[in-house]
């Protein structure tokens, strides 16, 4: 019901809105923004708004703590590593780090002299609280625990040092720790660590460049300096945090100057956006892609030809056009351009849209035309269902793959459900024959957890693909140490994931990021990993 | 007693039903947790166990004043609801005042002049009135006064940093009168029906004869009388009014009842949607009883046995 209106509701906008939304930036009364002056020298002070859907969970770990939880989380709790603006590994609060010749020890040198923002000195206790109290505690269920799977204890060796014994090898673990894992204070939470009202919902004690100065529920969480920060002062007096849920009225409130920056989800307003004299509209790698999932317990899908003939059948540049409005590339890995020391670029033409070659490659597969334009094989048509779940641009997406797939003689049905409900059969039940959905992981090309044969109908290996050499692979570059080791294996897996199709690849998207033209400094990331350098973050005066 | 009953009923159906409705706590109901976490949170979370058991569990709380634990932010479900009811009494109580104040005269009026050309401009603006989506109204609200002319804010209670009574009176005004649009056209169909129903009966007509001014017959006599019909139907809108707030707050970002409930709904956080629906219930009950003390004031026929 509520999703119905929802797709109404985007409808509409695009009908109605859109049009006013053009004639309200023209006349907006906003004075030009000194968007030339970007690389003007940085100046203190002013307020940043952010807009967020819902009340945050200032709690990394807290199994409550969403999306809109990330943003605010990033910036009060640093990790032992933070994503680098190239993505890669970078220290936060370790400031060096060694691994044993055998992979399975990892001790990281933390940073001296670092302060909780209440002014009780920050030590190695606070690391292996966080880690063995909280994340290896099978009871508590916390988030992301999945993550560190590799990891058997955490060990405060000195206040300074600490040690990470793992049960296997992990060189992925520093790109992990660098993803929502931030170190919560011992001294606040040791009595309950994720359901402490006054930390999670409230004012906790951070590490970050900024803490919480007031937590005002359903409407808004604004930040102030954190005067205890072991890094370099920030230039902006506050960030604050307003909790609007509607995605039209964060566009109308970006568009009158209370927002000062935001994700666009909905891209059919990018044009209009641009045309706004006191924004700037901006393109952003992500770590994401979209596929589509066809479950390997239905025989008709264990046929490499099969998936092969789908890939090429689904005509993906159309669909990046006309949902993502160009803002997104072919996807034929897991592997993501956003990942550049990895990224094979040369896969991105492995499977050119050719319809003709799909129909040759069901036929090799043993599937003949039947009566009504369906193929069919031992007297079956090629049917199935497809579940479509209601959250961002799946509808769309859903359609012109059936209509695409029509096109070769495969006939899928939609199934349209409400998100959770949705999740609860597809993910939860892995009741589905076929979906479209996306992933967004750690900065990092280990994607063990999502291909594993070990994974496969309970964990993340949603397709249920089993195969021996992928697992060979994706082990194998867990455990290869340096650069160009894991450049080799992780090449090497790109190509044969392109070969055989685990899941059915998609498409890259590319995050559109609006923002005041007055700040400045923002790096070019996505805007949640932005917020791990919100401190480089600046207003040029108007 | 009738009403404790209506509420008790709602807090059972209500509460069958949320178990029944597929989905999960969005806690579990996620791409990126695994069957063990999930395993482990449903279990913390106590939905393993058999739903009348739950029920039972949770009356016995209820009846003391203990309405659960929200299952989406660990906080007591009573102080969710008590953080946001305010906003949304707040908002509904001037979205009708406004509704009243302005329709009964608009209503009056159309029935004086009936079948004029301003019976029928009105006419047809309330009937626009009814057909507009609330949340395009909103939007269309906020381009203007907010975008546009800068004016009014466009979302929120209060501007962070900048509280003043000035300020919230300024950010209730978009919200009120959206919120008001939902019932003011039916305030006026009743009011016009109402009077000119009173207008026609035999003891207008008396009170003309006797030499009465008409505007104390309008307004005394035919008025008072029109009004029991209007009162009645006030009572069945409050109800409607609760449910406009889910999409009037939302565009709004109004940090009230509605949004709480969208989000409860979504996030399948079971306690508090039967909090709130208990709490809605009994604001349903309360506004019902109301009304029908308000009508025996009204009609001197209606007496209290």
């Amino acid at each position: 019901m509520v999703g119905g209106s929802w797709a109404l509701r985007r409808g509409l906008f695009a009908a109605i809105v859109v049009p006013m939304l053009v004639v309200a930036a023209c006349t907006s009364s906003q004075p030009a923004g000194p968007g030339a002056q970007a690389s003007g020298v940085p100046v203190a002070g002013g307020t940043v708004t952010i807009p967020i859907v819902a009340d945050p969970t200032l709690n990394p770990w807290s199994p409550n703590a969403f999306v809109e939880s990330l943003f605010v989380n990033r910036i009060l709790f640093d990790g032992l590593t933070k994503p680098g603006k190239d993505l890669a590994p970078a220290p936060d609060l370790a400031a060096t780090w060694t691994t044993s010749a055998d992979g399975l020890s990892w001790t990281f040198k933390l940073r001296e002299g670092v302060k909780w923002s209440d002014g009780t000195p920050f030590s190695a206790d606070d690391v292996a609280f966080t880690f063995n109290d909280i994340v290896l505690k099978p009871d508590l269920g916390a988030q992301n625990r999945g993550n560190f799977s590799a990891v058997k204890s955490v060990t405060a060796v000195d206040a300074t040092t600490v040690r990470f014994d793992l049960s296997r090898k992990f060189s992925a673990l520093t790109a992990y720790l660098a993803y929502n894992s931030g170190i919560v204070p011992k001294h606040v939470l040791s009595a309950d660590p994720l359901k402490t009202n006054s930390f999670n919902k409230g004012v906790p004690v951070s590490t970050g460049p900024f803490r919480v100065e007031k937590y005002t529920s359903g409407q808004s969480v604004s930040l102030v300096r954190n005067e205890n920060y072991f890094g370099a002062k920030p230039y902006l007096d506050k960030v604050v945090f307003t909790v609007v849920p509607d995605a039209n009225t964060q566009i109308a409130q970006a568009l009158s100057g209370d927002i000062s920056i935001m994700i666009l989800d909905d891209k059919a307003a990018v044009a209009r956006v641009k045309s706004a004299s006191n924004l700037a509209v901006v393109s952003r790698p992500l770590v994401q892609y979209y596929w589509l999932a066809l479950n390997q317990t239905d025989p008709r899908f264990t046929d490499v030809r099969v998936r092969q003939a789908f890939v090429q059948a689904i005509d993906r540049q159309a669909i990046i056009k006309s949902v993502e409005l160009g803002y997104g590339s072919i996807a034929n890995s897991a592997i993501t351009p956003a990942l550049k020391a990895y990224f094979d670029p040369s896969l991105s033409s492995r499977y050119p849209y050719d319809p003709q070659k799909a129909k040759d490659l069901l036929a090799a597969a043993g599937w003949t035309p039947g009566a009504d334009g369906v193929l069919t094989k031992d007297g079956k048509p090629f049917r199935f269902t497809m579940d479509v779940g209601q959250k961002g641009v799946l509808e769309p997406v859903n359609a012109l793959i059936q209509q695409d797939l029509k096109k070769v003689g495969v006939a899928a049905d939609l199934n349209t459900m409400e998100w959770n409900s949705y999740i609860q059969k597809v993910v939860v039940q892995r009741d589905y024959t076929a979906t479209v959905n996306w992933w967004t992981y750690p900065s990092d090309p280990d994607v063990f957890p999502y291909y594993a044969a070990s994974a496969a109908g309970k964990g993340f290996n949603i397709p249920g693909y089993k195969d021996p050499k992928l697992d060979d692979l994706l082990i194998q570059g867990q455990g290869a140490s340096d650069l160009a080791a894991r450049q080799a294996v992780y090449k090497q897996l790109q190509s044969y994931m392109a070969d055989t199709l685990p899941y059915l690849f998609l498409w890259y998207p590319e995050e559109v990021d609006v923002l005041s033209s007055s700040l400045q400094g923002v790096p070019e990331l996505g805007l949640r990993d932005a917020m791990h350098y919100v401190g480089e973050w600046w207003l040029a005066k108007k | 007693m009738a009403g404790a009953l209506v509420v008790l009923f709602v807090s059972a159906l209500t509460f069958f039903f949320v178990n029944l409705a597929p989905g999960g706590p969005s806690s579990v109901m996620r791409f990126d947790v695994t069957a063990e976490q999930r395993a482990t949170l449903i279990r913390n979370m106590g939905l393993d166990r058999p739903v009348p058991e739950r029920y039972v569990a949770w009356l016995s709380g209820a009846v003391r004043g203990d309405l659960g634990t929200s299952l989406l932010t660990d906080e007591p479900v009573a102080a969710r609801i008590g953080d946001r009811l305010p906003n949304t009494l707040l908002l509904v109580g001037t979205a009708l005042g406004l509704s009243l104040l302005l329709g009964i005269p608009i209503g009056v009026v159309q029935a004086l002049r009936r079948n004029s050309w301003l019976d029928h401009v009105l006419t047809f603006v309330t009937a626009i009135g009814l057909s507009v989506p609330v949340f395009w109204l909103g939007i269309v609200l906020i381009l203007v006064f907010a975008v546009t002319l800068h004016v009014l804010p466009s979302a929120g209670v209060v501007s962070v940093g900048r509280e003043s009574i000035g300020d919230r009176l300024a950010h209730l005004v978009l919200p009120c009168v959206v919120l008001a649009s939902t019932i003011l056209p039916t305030i006026v169909r009743y009011t016009r029906s109402a009077m000119i129903e009173v207008l026609t009966q035999d003891f207008i007509r008396t009170a003309t004869a006797k030499g009465l001014a008409p505007r104390i017959v309008v307004y005394v006599h035919a008025l008072r009388n029109a009004l029991i019909p209007v009162t009645s139907a006030v009572g069945a809108l409050v109800p409607r009014l609760l449910g406009g707030t889910v999409v009037t707050e939302a565009v709004f970002g109004w940090p009230g009842m509605g949004r709480l409930a969208l989000d409860a709904a979504n996030g399948r956080d079971y306690p508090l949607i039967v909090g709130i629906a208990v709490v809605v219930a009994a604001i349903a009950v309360l506004s019902s009883l109301v009304v029908d003390l308000l009508c025996v004031r009204l009609d001197p026929r209606v007496r209290l046995s």
